[in-house]
Order: structure tokens, then sequence, then C-alpha cells
């Protein structure tokens, strides 16, 4: 449906709500009372086939603004449903019982903020663990003391672990946040009751770093910085994300130059990242060849990206307006050129484990996330096009100038590990389609224009390689960041993580970890 | 399953050739800014546009304090007087630490074992991490193993900001491991704090929890500097002069 | 001093128990258990002595009763062993018990209990050294009442206490009537009851008669003994006796059942065919698979020791039935291994399950649990507990230098000699048989690891308020006397083999210690029957260690077969100990006093992931540890799911999984299921019978006059 029809069913049957829509930035800004939320998000998420992007909180002067972002294929477009409330009301109707993609975010406010959620089962011991934090500390609230916060810290010594299963003799069997070789700091407590594991919950936020507090009252060239190095394996795309975020309160066009090769870049990075998840997935199954193999592409195209911008992570490339240097023809033509003997590389790995029954023995029918899992979870980015949940952003909600360019989005419809290799694997080749028609059309010219900040806000959005981003900006008088909230999309598959992992054995559970290729650094924050 | 064999043969033998010679391959590492003589005004700029604070200015001279270097080529990129970069990865010291003396140990001198710990890392540093063992750098090929616990780990490797939640069980992963030991800080973060060095909830890198004897900065350092941060550790290496060495490539301008 | 008359100093002292018992007060209670128990028992044990190593036996009639047989006393080298067991357990269970009442004097009835044990202890040994088949039942059958009423002594009588109870004496009443039937078919058949009688006559009776009495001894004395199928009442009876009870009932009373099937079908009526033996071996087999099956998967400590001595018993008589093969079979000196091989086990086991449930009584009055899931951590608050539970885990679970290792190593060895046997059914199932009982060695190793790492070691998870401490010296004493018995029996296996083989001798038909104990020392007289070659070669292999120095055969249990295989199979608990005590001290020397001598030894914290508190829902429970096994056997098993439900808040929120499943043995199942529901289906026809109507039952009585008289007038014949 279109945003027109939108209006007109939303008018039809809540008629004291407000419907702004914006045809410059796409987007229709639904007022609503806090009654009428979560029937409407409801229909919105379940009824007319729109995905549920950000729930972004903002204190203001007087009262609260709650944000919740969904969005739908391109005649769609955005819409944000606003609800408000007087500061001293802190209570919000949950909306999780139809939009359960909304779950962390809620739980997210509520330690972040403060508010409390009605009807949410499950508040709590988020992203403040109750073990290390006392209650009440609400770190994000404009009077937040940090001095006086860490001063008098009383943690609860009574924490227990979030029990589910009930069973005689059951136990939690914890997996970290130490674990393992080398892998990112995550605590798992496996409920178990000796011979397959019946309920993981992961626990998170051993690394967050509270970025979004970092940024307020910061300028965007410095909070540019943090976006990068945040979840730095996809520092391209998610600083792109806040660029496009600021251009869009500054109302700024960036020349073509800047565009192509900003998406040349970002294509360069999705091949680079995929090649570092299959080589997590062949080193999970321990096939050691293959491990090799995969990593000798990733090498490749770290060196690939390096020597195209200097930084094998491509920082410091991107600026506000565009880009911050000029990358030559010919580095680019040689950059793609070494891009595509890499792919073959790769098409030749895909065919070879394509027949390796050994290896996928244990990647078939092993964590399998069904279609209408996926999409109550609101998952996103290749795991969910495993599960026949194909809404790829480029497509969707096409920036840069994606519209132009010719390629296909894979989907699979078995949802296990098999389908998410697939998917990677289809995902590279494209990815090369992408460069290569970038690489074509591109001319020359200035590839920075220079923009005056102003006040505003605005929500930047990237196809990221692990799935759709999401960054809020909102600018105030100076200049200055006001709020910057960031949904990455580790946030989304993180909370769907344990759908593939209920009643599996011990020895399958690093394999479902590395097929979901998930940043913890990216869920952190 | 023969064809892995075969496939495996084929591909050849990528190892780099570092310790026992330079690596000249391009995209290995992304440099670093050096020290140069600017004017006063030049230097000024310099000065101001780093957003860490990576440059002091004195008499005449602007000196790169490159433990602080989070690789936003801000001083080499759209600026008039750009500063002088070096494309070296020998980019590792020793800080003598405050309880270990800082003698090299024999028993390390032939392998190691590793305990990489994750203490707040934004995923780069990690990743290098995980190159080393691809087979361009094959860390076994110079005894460096990486093993899961602590209790039979000779060096700990901690990448990023010391976040709050993870302090504990970085200390307890220290204080885990037996004696003799040597603690890496691998990484911007891990060394000042990097981008995140205002948080509330990250300390100013890792020294501010444990005491640290090898530092390798860079955002992230690439793997052959890490490699020459381990090779340090074990005594491999002789500590680094200020100035760089002599068999190290480098340019005095980034060609961008 | 004589067997003889230390057997009455032991039966005048019970009687002192008794009277002294009705006339001191409660608190006291516990002090005459202490005193008259140990000065009886130690009597006993003395005379067992007596008559085992002395060879002091005697034959005593008593009184003639007519029509049926003359009451005698009986004691041979076989019964003395018993007595000599039976006073073991006997002493340290009467010190527990005297703990137990003190503790208790307040709330419970001492004079009742002291009554009901002294009459047990006599009653006990009146089985041991009945001589003729009425006095065996008579004492049987006192012993069997007095069982169950101590089983139901105590304050609170709960439910299944009193099923449990009721459950033991109807078994045990079945048990008996199957015995006496036995006895009776023998007795008619041989022309006598006198055992004595019996045995002269018993070479004359034919194959239906030996099948009979057989299988109504086996199965009869079978369910005192604890066999498959007719033990389902043991777990249920042991769970609930109370704590001073049950060691004697698992220690002395288990006893019996195995003394009734020897007497009878080794002593009695030896072997003709393989046929009986066979039986004995498999069912043996079967009980005792089973029984570790249970044991490894049950979390209670008492049920699991009670499933753990099915199991034992399942060994020893798989010990018979292959000694009983070897006699039928005329190979005397393998008959005379098992047999050694089957009591040393008997004797083993009375020792370390009395040690153990002593352990287990200790750890439930102290924390008020028996769930190996809620315990864990107790070593640090009951050291010396642990320390004694361990020395009985260890034997139980057949590892050196304790007993349980040389028994069940000699039973093992016994199967495998079936290699000499001629039929290829007896072989197979030797072999079967075999395998069987390594199976269950093996889980009985897995079995009891959990049971000490579960209670004793890990993380404690009782309560916080909950008290734990050392439990008193009068538990703590006989433990320590039982652990020491338990080494000693392991650490000297060739002085207890010549002993066991001189009681066994008149069963085999030849010596065990001929058989098994080669005399290397050169003090013995036999030394010099041996070839000097083969003394020469285990010489330099050190096997005459010790010689000038300890008494005795030798060191080493070996068994020698013919010219081509010198040596079937031969070890050395002895000489294992000494290179266990210097390779640990070497080890050691070396490496504490030498290479780390200038290191210092730090202790921290144990390495749990870097989680901020380990907490003792995150270690594995006992559940969690025996898991494996219950879904590899899940075919015995055969668990029903009671519930298994997820449910849901708010569509998608996971509140809670429920799962659930029940087990109902085999045994219950196969067995007693399908006698319940008989007995039940008979009773109800019987119940038609009982309409309440007069006239109908004066026909009875006028019908079943009729049939009498017709009756006596048939018979009445000239």
């Amino acid at each position: 449906m279109n945003r027109t029809e939108l209006k007109e069913q939303i008018k039809q049957r809540w008629p004291d709500v407000r419907c702004d829509v914006d045809t410059a930035s796409s987007m229709c800004e639904v007022k609503c009372s806090r009654a009428v939320l979560p029937e409407l998000c409801g229909r919105l998420f379940l009824e007319w086939n729109f995905s549920f992007a950000s729930l972004i909180v903002e204190e203001g002067a007087s009262e609260w603004q709650l944000r919740y972002c969904f969005y739908g294929e391109q005649e769609a477009g955005w819409v944000h449903v606003l609800a408000t409330a007087q500061l001293a009301e802190k209570t919000f109707p949950s909306i999780v019982k139809f939009v359960h993609a909304a779950d962390w975010h809620e739980r997210e406010a509520e330690d972040l903020f403060g508010l409390h959620f009605e009807g949410h089962p499950r508040l709590g011991d988020f992203i403040l663990h109750d073990d290390a934090w006392q209650e009440s500390v609400e770190p994000m609230r404009h009077h937040f003391d940090p001095h006086a916060a860490m001063l008098h810290r009383k943690p609860d010594a009574d924490w227990r672990p979030h029990r589910v299963v009930q069973e005689a003799g059951a136990f939690v069997m914890p997996v970290g946040p130490k674990f393992s070789g080398v892998t990112e700091s995550v605590h798992f407590l496996l409920e178990t009751v000796g011979e397959d594991v019946i309920r993981s919950t992961p626990r998170l936020f051993y690394k967050w770093r509270a970025i979004e507090k970092l940024a307020e009252g910061k300028t965007p060239d410095e909070v540019l910085l943090i976006a990068e190095r945040f979840a730095a394996t996809t520092a391209f795309a998610h600083g792109l994300a806040f660029c496009q975020a600021v251009e869009k309160i500054c109302d700024v066009k960036i020349p073509t130059r800047a565009q192509i090769l900003r998406i040349f870049v970002a294509e360069l990075e999705r091949l680079r990242q995929h090649a570092g998840a299959i080589q997590e997935i062949c080193e999970s199954t321990a096939l050691v060849v293959a491990t090799s193999q995969a990593g000798i592409f990733e090498e490749d195209l770290l060196r690939i990206s390096g020597e195209l911008t200097g930084h094998r992570y491509l920082f410091g490339l991107l600026a506000l307006g565009g880009l911050r240097c000029d990358l030559p023809n010919d580095a680019c033509r040689h950059a793609l050129k070494k891009s595509q003997d890499a792919l073959k590389q790769l098409n030749e790995l895909e065919k070879r484990l394509r027949v390796s029954s050994s290896f996928l023995d244990r990647l078939e029918e092993v964590g399998i996330v069904t279609h209408p899992n996926a999409m109550a979870y609101g998952l996103l980015g290749p795991i969910a096009r495993a599960s026949g949940l194909v809404r790829d952003l480029r497509k969707a909600q096409p920036y840069l100038g994606y519209e132009d360019i010719e390629f296909d989005v894979p989907s699979e419809q078995e949802g296990d590990g098999y389908a998410r290799l697939r998917i990677l694997f289809a995902e590279t080749k494209q990815s090369v389609r992408i460069m290569e028609q970038a690489f074509a059309a591109l001319q020359n010219g200035s590839v920075r224009e220079p923009l005056q900040l102003r006040a505003g806000a605005a929500l930047g959005w990237v196809e990221a390689p692990r799935g759709g981003t999401f960054h809020w900006v909102r600018l105030d008088q100076s200049g200055r960041i006001a709020r910057y909230r960031v949904v990455t999309p580790s946030f989304a598959n993180w909370h769907g993580f344990h759908l593939a992992v209920e009643k599996f054995a011990f020895q399958d559970f690093p394999i479902m970890l590395s097929t979901f290729d998930l940043s913890v650094a990216e869920n952190d924050r | 399953m023969s064809q892995w064999v075969i496939n495996g043969l084929r591909t050849g033998i990528k190892t780099t050739a570092y310790p026992r010679d330079v690596e000249g391959a391009a995209g290995v590492t992304p440099g670093l800014p050096c020290s140069g003589k600017f004017d006063a005004a030049s230097g000024k700029e310099l000065v101001d546009c780093c957003p860490t604070q990576v440059f002091t200015q004195l008499n005449g001279t602007v000196s790169a304090d490159t433990r602080r270097c989070i690789h936003c080529y801000r001083c080499v990129r759209g600026i008039e007087h750009p500063v002088g970069w070096e494309q070296t990865y020998e980019w590792a010291t020793v800080r003598a630490p405050s309880n270990s003396p800082n003698d090299f140990i024999p028993a390390f001198k032939q392998s190691i074992h590793i305990c990489v710990v994750d203490a707040g890392d934004c995923g780069a540093c990690l990743n290098e991490v995980k190159q080393l063992n691809n087979p361009y750098y094959n860390m076994h090929r110079l005894g460096f193993f990486i093993t899961p616990s602590p209790r039979h780990a000779d060096v700990l490797l901690v990448v990023g900001p010391v976040t709050d939640h993870m302090r504990v069980a970085l200390k307890k992963t220290y204080d885990a491991m037996p004696t003799p030991k040597r603690v890496v800080a691998v990484g911007a973060c891990a060394l000042t704090g990097g981008v995140f060095a205002e948080s509330f909830v990250c300390a100013k890198g890792v020294a501010d929890v444990l005491p640290v004897d090898v530092e390798v900065p860079g955002n992230p350092p690439p793997p052959l500097a890490i490699l020459h941060g381990l090779l340090l550790a074990v005594g491999r290496k002789p500590p680094a002069s200020l100035a760089p060495a002599s068999s190290e490539i480098k340019t005095n301008a980034m060609k961008l | 001093m004589e067997t003889q008359p230390l057997i009455l100093v032991f039966f005048a002292l019970c009687g002192a128990g008794i009277l002294l018992s009705l006339g001191t007060p409660a608190s006291r209670q516990g002090n005459v258990m202490a005193l008259l128990g140990c000065l009886a028992t130690t009597a006993l044990i003395v005379a067992g002595a007596y008559g085992l190593l002395a060879d002091d036996t005697f034959s005593q009639p008593l009184w003639s009763l007519p029509g049926l047989a003359t009451l005698t006393l009986k004691v041979d080298r076989l019964s003395a062993v018993f007595l000599m067991v039976t006073g073991l357990v006997l002493f340290s269970a009467s010190l527990f018990a005297a703990g137990e009442l003190n503790r208790d004097s307040g709330r419970s009835n001492g004079c009742a209990f002291n009554v009901l044990m002294f009459g047990l202890y006599s009653s006990i040994v009146l089985v041991f050294i009945a001589g003729d088949a009425v006095l065996f039942l008579l004492a049987w059958e006192v012993m069997s009442i007095l069982c169950w009423l101590l089983v139901l002594w105590g304050r609170d009588l709960e439910n299944d206490r009193v099923g449990a109870g009721y459950l033991l004496l109807a078994m045990g009443e079945a048990g008996t009537l199957a015995a006496a039937l036995g006895f009776l078919v023998l007795g008619v058949n041989a022309g006598s009851l006198d055992f004595s009688g019996i045995k002269s006559s018993a070479v004359g009776l034919g194959t239906g008669v030996r099948w009979t009495v057989f299988l109504l001894s086996f199965f009869g004395f079978g369910v005192k003994a604890g066999l498959v199928p007719v033990n389902f009442w043991l777990p249920g009876a042991y769970t609930v006796a109370p704590r001073a009870f049950v060691p004697v009932l698992a220690g002395a009373t288990l006893n019996l059942g195995l003394y009734g099937i020897l007497r009878v079908n080794a002593d009695l009526l030896p072997a003709t065919q393989i046929g009986p033996g066979l039986v004995a071996l498999v069912i043996g087999t079967i009980s005792a698979l089973l029984g570790i099956l249970y044991a490894t998967t049950d979390n209670d400590l008492k049920t699991m020791l009670a499933h753990s001595s099915i199991e034992n018993v399942g060994i020893i008589v798989a010990g018979f039935g292959a000694g009983m093969v070897f006699v039928a079979t005329s190979h005397p000196a393998l008959a005379a291994i098992a047999f050694v091989a089957a009591l040393y086990h008997l004797i083993n086991h009375s020792l370390y399950k009395t040690l153990l449930f002593f352990g287990v009584g200790a750890v439930e009055t102290q924390t008020g649990t028996r769930d190996m899931d809620k315990l864990g951590g107790l070593i640090k608050w009951m050291p010396l507990t642990a320390a004694a539970f361990l020395a009985g885990t260890l034997a139980i679970a057949a590892l050196p230098p304790f007993n349980g290792f040389v028994s069940e190593w000699l039973t093992l060895q016994t199967m495998l000699r079936s290699s000499e046997l001629s039929s290829t059914g007896a072989k197979i199932t030797f072999a079967l048989c075999g395998a069987g009982l390594a199976l269950t060695a093996a889980l009985a190793v897995t079995c009891f690891a959990k049971v000490f790492a579960m209670s004793f070691l890990g993380m404690r998870r009782l309560d916080k308020d909950q008290i734990v401490t050392e439990a008193k010296s009068s538990t703590l004493a006989p433990m320590a006397i039982l652990a020491s018995l338990c080494f000693a029996f392991g650490v000297l296996p060739t002085y207890v083999i010549p002993a066991l083989g001189s009681a066994l001798n008149p069963l085999a038909g030849e010596s065990a210690a001929d058989a098994l104990v080669p005399p290397f020392f050169a003090s013995n007289p036999a030394h010099n029957m041996l070839p000097p070659t083969f003394v020469d070669d285990f010489h330099n292999l050190g096997a005459q260690v010790g010689q000038n120095i300890l008494p005795g055969r030798g060191l080493v249990v070996m068994h020698r077969g013919g010219v081509e295989n010198p040596v079937v199979f031969a070890m050395s608990t002895s000489y294992m100990l000494i290179a266990l005590i210097v390779l640990l001290l070497l080890t050691w020397i070396i490496i504490r006093l030498w290479l780390t001598r200038s290191r210092k030894l730090a202790r921290c914290e144990r390495w749990d992931g870097g989680v901020r508190n380990l907490l003792p829902e995150m270690t594995y429970t006992a559940t969690g540890f025996s898991n494996p096994v219950r879904v590899i056997f899940d075919a015995v098993f055969r668990p029903t799911t009671v519930e298994d439900t997820r449910e849901t808040v708010a569509e998608h929120f996971r509140a809670a999984i429920r799962r659930e499943k029940e087990r109902i043995h085999p045994v219950d199942k196969l067995v007693l299921h399908p006698i319940k529901s008989a007995a039940l289906w008979f009773a109800g026809l019987l119940a038609k019978m009982h309409h309440g109507r007069f006239n109908a039952y004066a026909a009875y009585a006028l019908i079943t006059l009729l049939i009498v008289l017709v009756v006596f007038l048939l018979f009445q014949s000239p």
C-alpha cells in the first residue's frame, strides 16, 4: 500500500490520530495517544506488512517523545509513530504482544531511561546488569551524574539467572564471558539436564560503551569517528548511515562521484565481511583447508581495502558531505580487478564446499529459524533472507542511488545453517556485480560538498553487511548532537538467536553461532 | 575429500617472510604519522585537527605520540600541510610494568600460549588477531598458540578499552594465569581508551586495570604489528629505540 | 576358649541385653546397645575366628521333636565365616545404633529397638548355626518378623513406610514358604530333615527332585538376598527403614539369603548338572545389571545404595552359579576359585555397604536431606566422614588397593575360565554373563564417582542457613573400623583366601589356597613343592619379597595352568600398594623437593570463564551427570512422559518449559503388577462368595463337612 492509502486506513480506524505525510523524506508521521499505540503498531507490523526499525526515546525539555519507526517497500515509505507524555509520567503501554521485534528496544528504554512499559513480561537486567548496578541508574537521562552513579554502586547480591526450564535436575551451564579461543565477550546461560541444551539465554552488554551518551554534546565530526569505530568490522556502513542522517538534516546533496564511490566502497566492505563470515563458518566446523582458503580471501580483501583507501577497515574515508579524499580511477580499477579475482576464488570454494558431505552434515537442518519466527522477531540481513524474509534496504528504501543499479537480493526458504551460507556466497556475487556497475558509472567531479550544520533530526539507514542499520541523529541549535540513537542489525539478530539454538547438542553451538554472523560490539554499542 | 588436499597443495605457500625479512605487500598496514618540523601556524593546525591529541608542538617540531592515533587521517587528508606518514608496522613498545621485572624469560623464547580477552573491543582489533593464523601470517610457525584457558597461558593479549562490565572478567583472567606471565595491550583503545576514553563506563586503557608489558598502537594495528608486539614480549625482537629502524619502508607523505 | 562356649556367651549377652533394655531409662538405652552389643558381637567374632582358623567345629543336638527332626546346632567352617562377618558388621552397627539412640533418646522408643535388635542378632546367628531344617526355618521366621518390626520402628509412620513394610513381610513370607517347601521336598526324598542326614543321602536323588529343590530354595532364599525377579520389595524397604537399622539390613540380613542358597545348593545338594548353575549365573548377571543401572540413575542416597546391594548380590550369585557349574563338570580347582570369589565378595560387600550406609546416615542427620541434587561441598564441613565414605566408595567401585577390587577381579577371572568347559551353551552363557558383569563394574565406577562427587565435592547447594557439622564419634568410629577393614581385606588377599578356601574345601573338592595362592615364601613347608624354575622366574620379579619376615604363603594371588600355560592369571594388591606408595613418594620428592623447589605455590580461585559469581545452580547436578546413562539405556528404563509443556506469555515470551518423566522398574512391571492384578482378580472372585446370606454360609459348612467325610471314608481303606 502507498502512503495515501495508509493515511486513509489510519484515519478510518482512529479518527483522533494525526497523520502528517512528508513527501520529501518519504516519511509519514503519526501522532497518537498512548492508549492507541499498541494496536496501531500491531496493525502496521502484522497486517500492513511494515518492518519495525527502531524505538527512539528522546527526553525533551518537558515531555518524553517516543518514536516508533516502521518501514515498508518503496511506495509505503517510512512511518514514524509518535507518542508523548509528560516527563513525570514514565509509563507507556508495551507493544510487544503485537510487535515482538520491539522487545529489546523497550527493555533498553527501561534500563537507560527508566520508562516502564506495561505488559512487557521481562523488563530489567538488560544493559545494566543487576549484579553490577543498582536500580534506577537511568544513564541516558539529562540529569545523570556519572561520578555519583559509579561511586555508589550497589549490585544485587542475590542475583540469580532467569530460569525457564523446570525439570528435576536441570541446571544452568555458564559459558563466558571469556570462552573459546578468539571470541567476543558474551555470556551464555545454557539450561540443560545434562544431555542436550534445552534453552539458551545470551547475556549481552558486557561490551557496553554507552556511545549514545558519549555522543551527546559533541560535534558531528567527532561523532563520525565514534560511528565508524564502535563496530569496526562494518565501519563504513555505520559511518555512512550517520553521514546520511546528518546530510539529510543539513539538506545537502552530495556529489555524484562521492555517491558512486561510497557505493563502491560499501560493496567492497560487504564482500570482505562476508568472506570473513564464511571463514568463521568453515572454522567452526573444523574444515581446516577451507578455513585457510577463506582466510586467504579475507586477508586479500583486507589488503585490497587497505591499498585502495589506506586503511584495511576503511576508516577515515567518509566525511560529512562526501568523502574526505578522492580515490583515483586507476586505484579503483585495480581494486575492482582484484575483487573479481577474489570472487572467482570464492566461487571455487563454494563449489568445493557444496560437495563436502561431512561439512554439510553439520550445517544442514541445524539451527533452523522458521519464517514466522523471523518475521515476529524482525530479523535482518542474510539470516532473515535465509528464512525467506526478504527486505533489503537497498531495494526497499534505496539510498545513494542504488535504485539505478541492477542487482538481485538472494533468498532461501530452509532457514538452516546451510541456507545462511548459501546466502552469504550469493551476496558476494551481487556485491561484485554492483561494484562493476558503479565503476562503469564513475565520472569525474568533486567528492565533497561543504555543509552548514543546523538544527533538525533525521534517520539515516544503510543495508550493512549484517543487515539494515538505522542511525537517528538530532542536532541542536549550535549544530551539536542532542540525541544519537543507533540500531544495528546484530541487535535484532541477537534477539532471535535463541530460536535457532533451542534443543540442540553442545557440539553444534559454535557452528550455529558462526552461521548467524553476529557481532557483539554492534549489539552492545 | 582429496579435493581439499589438492586444493591446499595448489595454493602454495602464502606466508609472509616477516620477521626474517620485510613484508612489502600493499595494504598490510595503515601506517602511522611521524614527527616532523613544522612552523608555528601549520604546527598548530596539526595539533588542533587531531581529535585524540596525538601531536604536541615544541620549538618548531611537532612530535607524534602514536599511542593515541585512531587513524582518522585528518592530519593528512583535507589539510594544507599534512604530516609525514610511515607505512611501517613495527610499532610495539615495551612499557616497564609496575610489578614484574622486564627481563626476558628464557622459557618464552621458543613458544608461548596466548590468552585473548576482548574487553570491549570494536571488532577490528579482534579481527586482526584472528588474521594472525591465516596462511599469510601463520603465527604457529613462530611458536605462538592461542589457548582458551588462562591456566595454560603465558601471555595475556587484551583488546578494547576495558568496559565496566568486563573489569571483573579481565581481572579474573589475569589472576588465573600462572606466573611468569606477560600482558600485551593491543590497539589504541587498549592503550589510551581511544575514542571511548570519555565514556563513563570505559576505563582509559588496560593499564588502568592490569600491569601492561608490551603496547601495540594502531586502530587497529595490522597483524604484522601484533606479531611484532608478541615477538617483543618473548624477547625475539629488541625493544625499539625512539627512531624507527632503517629496514622499514618509509614514505614521507601518503599518496592520497 | 572354644567356639561352642563362646556362642553360648553370645546368646547369654544378647539375653542380658534384652533384659537390661527393659529395665533402663530411655536416655541410657544407647549405652546398653553399645556395651552389650559390642561385647556380644566380640564374642561372636572370636567364636567365628576359632571356628574358621582353628577348625574348632562342633555339632550339638538339642531337643528331639517327634515326627520331625532333632533340633541340632552345627557349626562348620562355612558357618564360622558367616559368623565372623556378621560379627564384624554387627559390632560397628551396634556402635552406630547406640549413637543414633542417644541422639534421639527423647523422641524414639529405644527399649523396643534394643529388644528387637538383640532378638535379631540371636535369630541371625541361630540361622547360621542351625544344623537341621526345622531350627533353620524357625530361626528364619523369627528373623523375618523381627526385620519387619524393625523397619516399622520409629515415631512417624508414613503411609509408604507401612506399605513397604507390608511388602517386605509378604515377600519374606512367600520366600520362607518356598524355602520351607524346598526343605520339605528334600527331607521327604532324603528321609530326614537333619543336614547331615540330607547330605549323606543326597547322592541318590534324581534330576527332578534336584531341580525342584534348586528352584524353590534359589528363589525362596533369593527373596531375602535380593535377586531378580523377587527383589521388588528391597528398594522400598531400604529407603524407608530407620537410619539405625538399615546398615544391619544391608550388611547382615542380606547374607542370610546367600547363606541359604549356598548351604542348600552347594553343601547339602552339590550340583551334578550344569543347568542350575547356569540359571544362577544368568539370574545373578541380570540382577547385577538392573541393579547398577537403577543405582546410577537414582538421586536418593539410600535408594541408590539399595539398588547397588542388588547389584552386588547379583555378582555374588553369579559367582555361586559359576562354582556350581564347575562342580558339576568336575573342575574342582576352578570351582574353588569361583566360590572363593563369591564368598570374598560377600564379605567385602558386607563391609563396604555397611560403611556406606553409615555415611549416608551421617549425611542425612547433618543436612536433613538425602537428595544428591541438593547436597554438595560437604567435604569442607565433614572431612572425616568424607574420608571414610571415600574409602567405602573406592572399595565398592572395585579400585585397588581396596577389597572390592580383589573379589571383582577374581569373579571376572572365573568367568574367563569358561574355556575349560566342554559344553558350547555353557561357554556362550559364561561369555555373555562375563561381559554383563564387566559392564556392571564400569557402571559401578560411574555411579559411585557421581555419589561421592555430588555429595561431598563441588559447590554447596544446601540453604545458606543450614549448619552442617562433623558427625559424632559414635558414627565416625565404626566407619573408621570398617574402612580399615576394607583396606586390610584389599591389601592382604593372600591371607584371606586360604582361610576362605578351608571353609569351601568340602563344597568345591579342592583347596582354594592351592589353586590361588602359591607358597612363594620359603618359610612355608609347601614351598618345596613348586618347580624350581618357576620359583626362580618369580624370584626375579620380586614375588618373594618379605619371605623371611612375613608369615603365610606369599603375597601374590596366582592361578597356575598346565605346562603350556604356567600362569593363567596373577595379581598382588599387597605389592601394588607398596609400588603405589613408592611411586607417589618418588613423584612428590622429584617434583616438590627438587624440580619446583624454588617456586611458590599460590592458591587462587577456580577459573569460571570470568563470570562475576559462580552460583550453585551453575554446577553439574547428579541428574546431569548420569543423564548419558539414562539416555543410552532408554530401552531398559522406558520412561513415560508425564509432562512436556511450553508456557508462553504475550505470544512470544517463553515463560516456562516443564518436563517430567516417570519410570517404572521392569521387575515391577513384569512381576509385581501382574501378581497384584492376578491376586486382586482372584480376591474379586472369592468376594463373590461373601454376599452376607446366612443360609449360603450354612450350606458351605454342610458341603465342606460332607467332603471331609467322603475323603475320610475313601482313605480309610483296609
